[in-house]
């Protein structure tokens, strides 16, 4: 009798057991499941490297650290990709390839080499050949760590070289070509812009909304802040003390477009109370003197890097002009400061103090 | 009574609420874990590469051989500034102590990074007031 008592209390022990084995096993489901449920708040991820000579930034909105993280390496990895066919230092990269060949045969390119040169061509058509790819083998006369000049007659003696025409590209072929010897194509008008709408690509296929990508001064931004707020973009007052931190001249909300500003501070030497700097008239062979500073804001990267660069070189008027044409937007510091604004950012845009 | 009595005497009804307590407060730690800032970390690199990844908590000063000479970073108080640099502009130097976002030291190819993922929009390098005035997200030009 007491012994089947002693069993009856076992097996009711065990059942227990089990009972809250079970039990916890629920609990510890339901509590996974609340915890992968819980929806985690998106924050700004950002990081800096140094590539295609510049600073590099890369922001991305995301509720994951992990996935932040993820799609920010890949578009650093394709940007890399694109610089290896971009550079200009390299011996092997398709650019130099084109160049050691001209006018001797045409080049095998990359698709996106084409894609970079037909969209240079583009805007070369649409400036009036004011940006020029070409332009090469008169900016490697110039030095701006050194700070010297090239002689007149250098220059004079390369700029017949410098005609977008003469950059023959065959889409068929997927062939370009130069037609001159010594002629060189500078990418340095569209590489930026174009690995920073490479880069966007890149973060928007690994589910990223939100973000921006920032190659020096060519910017591109998509979805909007955590809060919802739209990105704003300041933009470089071009007449700064050379070794102060930069200051801003004025700001502008973006909202899915990229932004680019070409000015004649980034890269210069003074020489007898003259400015040379980097942005050379390829009608001329000298620094272009019409602006301070252009910016340009429209869908594609590739564009507002190009087009500054050309309206930059032909000044405000003919600059409005394009722009209109274009249904670009754009901001305009002429050679004597003044500032002039396309109708579509007036309400977008916020000058500061002397401005 | 001794332990094994008190053990003996407890209903299941106990059992569950003394497995329910242990498991509430295991939870407890995890989301503690998972909310609170885990230990940064400021990362160094040169030419593209990463050269050091050292805790923010730690004070110390380090040195990296950049592209054109020594770049002497410190780090004190949960913040990180430059010290020394071989660049003409000495730009990043004069930006100071960070405690998020990045210096970057362009001639010299020296990035430092405190490697933040926050609600707020961390400081663009290089740093300048005017950005977190108006909490600026790029800058162009």
């Amino acid at each position: 009798m007491k012994k089947k008592s002693k069993d009856r209390f076992q097996i009711s022990n065990l059942k227990s057991q089990i009972y809250i084995v079970f039990l916890l096993f629920t609990i510890l489901c339901s509590l996974g499941i609340i915890f992968a449920c819980t929806p985690q708040r998106d924050k700004i991820l950002r990081k800096t490297k140094i590539m295609m000579d510049t600073i590099v930034t890369i922001t991305v909105v995301s509720n994951s650290r992990g996935d932040a993280n993820n799609a920010i390496d890949a578009a650093f990895s394709e940007i890399e990709r694109l610089e290896q066919l971009t550079t200009f230092f390299s011996a092997q990269s398709e650019v130099s390839q084109i160049n050691k060949n001209a006018g001797i045969s045409e080049v095998k390119i990359s698709p996106d080499i084409m894609d970079m040169l037909d969209k240079a061509m583009f805007v070369s058509k649409e400036t009036d050949g004011a940006f020029d790819l070409t332009i090469g083998c008169v900016t490697a006369l110039y030095d701006f760590h050194k700070k010297t000049m090239p002689s007149h007659d250098a220059i004079k003696k390369n700029l017949y070289l410098v005609n977008y025409k003469d950059l023959v590209i065959n889409k068929n072929r997927s062939t370009a070509f130069l037609r001159k010897k010594g002629m060189l194509i500078d990418l340095g008008g569209v590489a930026k812009g174009y690995a920073v709408d490479k880069a966007v690509e890149a973060l928007k296929k690994r589910g990223i909304k939100a973000g921006i990508v920032s190659v020096a001064g060519d910017i591109r931004v998509f979805g909007s802040k955590p809060e919802g707020k739209t990105w704003k973009m300041g933009i470089r007052n071009p007449r700064i003390k050379e070794d102060s931190l930069d200051d801003i001249m004025a700001t502008i909300d973006l909202k899915d477009m990229a932004i680019s500003t070409s000015g004649d501070y980034e890269r210069y030497f003074m020489l007898n109370g003259k400015r040379y700097h980097h942005i050379l008239s390829p009608n001329t062979g000298y620094p272009a003197e019409k602006c301070q500073s252009v910016t340009v804001v429209a869908k594609d990267a590739v564009f507002t890097d190009a087009f500054a660069t050309g309206i930059f070189i032909l000044g405000v008027e003919q600059g409005m002009k394009i722009l209109e044409k274009m249904g670009f937007d754009g901001v305009i510091v002429d050679s004597k400061g003044k500032i002039h604004i396309t109708p579509g950012i007036r309400g977008g845009i916020e000058f500061k103090r002397t401005y | 009574m001794n332990l094994k009595e008190l053990i003996k005497s407890t209903t299941i009804a106990d059992r569950i609420l003394f497995f329910i307590l242990i498991l509430f407060s295991i939870s407890g730690i995890v989301f503690i874990k998972e909310v609170l800032p885990k230990g940064r970390t400021v990362q160094i690199e040169v030419n593209g590469q990463p050269v050091y990844v050292l805790p923010l908590e730690k004070d110390r000063i380090v040195s990296v051989e950049g592209r054109i000479g020594r770049t002497v970073i410190e780090i004190k108080n949960h913040k990180v500034r430059l010290i020394e640099s071989p660049c003409p502009n000495k730009l990043c130097i004069k930006q100071g102590w960070i405690d998020s976002g990045a210096i970057v030291c362009l001639p010299n190819r020296v990035v430092v990074t405190i490697g933040d993922y926050r609600d707020e929009n961390p400081p663009l390098p290089p740093f300048n007031k005017d950005r977190e005035i108006f909490d600026i997200d790029a800058i162009t030009g």
